[in-house]
């Protein structure tokens, strides 16, 4: 019982958590701008890799499967880290908001570039064979018949992704950007109570569950029609 | 009887295989221009896949395939260019759920063709109005019935002004009262002199429309000959066999 009531001080005191909301608030907006604009960059690399793989490049297509592999398979904190302290020993120094940018947009491109992938391959075969036997190039196959099929396939995955990258975008706190996750730490030392981290996790729901409703929604509403 | 139509397909040698399967063992065809030639054969024989090497969605293994005297399955040929010349129909109508009625029939015109827009759907509405669909150019695909489908297909095809196409079981996926409008068309193709492949069950079809006719079996060209010939006087035990269980 006096579990309960500790607890209850320490990581859900109301009144402190009232007292910090509108500093946790900016740091929701950097986590949702810094999300956002990665997001849209991570798009425009995943479907641009996503393409070069399917159509097989020669030497480009490798370098694409180099790529993906290597960020999906290595921690994003790890990224992050080699982006901001590493590159400016080859001369590239980033402020620390884009050194976050560019490292969340590198590493949702790769996640986003297997979704496109797997889109693109699940169109049916007889797509492409039409195309193709009226004369359309592979790539115009591509644009104009396969990937605006795609589209409508890939926004459940592709919203999944972007709660994964919001919640990852937590890991920019290491370079000292003031998003919700490293606000919520401040404001816990500053407090030197733990309902900070609370509110922020309450916050963190706020943006990620309508987006999880979303994608049930665009499920549902693919499984109707018949996409 | 010497035919003096010129010749518009020839197959030479064609072998085609799927890993260690060997699916066509040398085939020799010639089809002339205006032929309505139609591919019989039990499952597995490799009609399609003949009917598929003629655009080249298939790459034949070995063997030459020429179009009007030329070769397509040379080194330095366009492929994409060779399927602007053939149309093809197929079993599964493939038509793109992502554009209007009209937008199917008329994207190859605007994006390969690079027409102007006004001209590709002066065209795209004149085939689809001689197909019997003119009230259904803004309509979407999945709102149209199977007949309705392959129609359009038939059309879209048509709009790129090929010298040949070739019919993939075109009417295997309709349910029976809508075998009869496509089939139509294609009648009403073949009378206008298009040279057309076909691979079909409906023998009705074959021996009303088809100028001659090949029995395939097992990947190879069993018997071959005038459709009159083959219907009424099959001469190979396997073609009467096949033509006796289809047409009881």
């Amino acid at each position: 019982m006096q579990g309960l009531i500790d607890l209850a001080d320490k990581y859900f005191n109301f009144p402190i958590m009232r007292e910090v909301f509108p500093f946790l608030l900016k740091g929701a907006l950097w986590t949702i701008i810094f999300s956002a604009s990665s997001e849209i960059i991570g798009i425009i690399f995943g479907l641009t890799t996503a393409v070069i793989r399917v159509t097989k490049i020669k030497v480009l297509s490798q370098i694409a499967v180099i790529y993906v592999d290597l960020f999906r398979g290595t921690p994003l904190l790890m990224q992050i880290i080699f982006v901001y302290y590493a590159l400016p020993y080859v001369g590239i120094n980033l402020p620390a908001p884009i050194a976050g940018i560019v490292a969340l947009s590198i590493n949702s491109g790769a996640y986003v570039s297997e979704i496109f992938r797997a889109g693109i391959e699940s169109i049916d075969k007889g797509q492409l064979e039409a195309a193709r036997s009226l004369g359309m190039s592979y790539m115009q196959a591509l644009r104009y018949v396969i990937i605006p099929q795609t589209m409508k396939r890939v926004l459940p995955p592709l919203t999944n992704e972007f709660v994964a990258l919001i919640k990852d975008s937590s890991l920019l706190s290491v370079i000292a950007i003031s998003e919700l996750m490293r606000t919520a730490k401040e404001l816990m030392t500053w407090k030197m109570n733990p309902s900070s981290l609370t509110a922020a996790a309450i916050l963190y729901l706020l943006i990620t569950i309508p987006l999880t409703r979303l994608v049930s929604y665009l499920e549902n509403k693919m499984k109707r029609s018949e996409i | 009887m010497v035919s003096s139509k010129k010749e518009m397909i020839r197959i030479v040698d064609l072998h085609k295989k799927f890993g260690h399967l060997h699916v066509l063992k040398g085939v020799n065809l010639v089809v002339k221009k205006g032929d309505v030639l139609v591919i019989i054969g039990p499952s597995g024989s490799g009609k399609s896949t003949l009917l598929r090497s003629v655009n080249l969605l298939e790459k034949p293994t070995s063997g030459h395939i020429y179009l009007d005297g030329e070769e397509i399955t040379g080194k330095n040929v366009n492929e994409n260019n060779t399927r602007q010349r053939i149309g093809m129909v197929f079993q599964n109508f493939n038509l793109f759920p992502n554009m209007t009625v009209l937008g199917n029939v008329t994207i190859a015109l605007t994006k390969v063709l690079k027409m102007k827009r006004k001209d590709a759907e002066k065209t795209g509405i004149n085939l689809l109005t001689k197909v019997g669909l003119k009230d259904k150019i803004n309509g979407f695909p999945n709102q149209l019935s199977g007949g309705q489908k392959q129609r359009v297909a038939i059309a879209r095809a048509l709009a790129m002004n090929p010298e040949a196409i070739l019919f993939d079981e075109v009417t295997s996926a309709l349910d029976p009262e809508l075998v009869k409008e496509v089939l139509d068309v294609m009648k009403d193709l073949a009378k206008s002199g298009m040279t057309m492949l076909v691979v079909t069950h409906e023998m009705g079809f074959a021996k009303e429309v088809g100028t001659h006719v090949i029995f395939m079996d097992e990947g190879l060209i069993l018997e071959e000959g005038l459709a009159t010939d083959i219907f009424d006087n099959p001469q190979h035990p396997r073609t009467k066999a096949f033509l006796a269980a289809v047409l009881s």
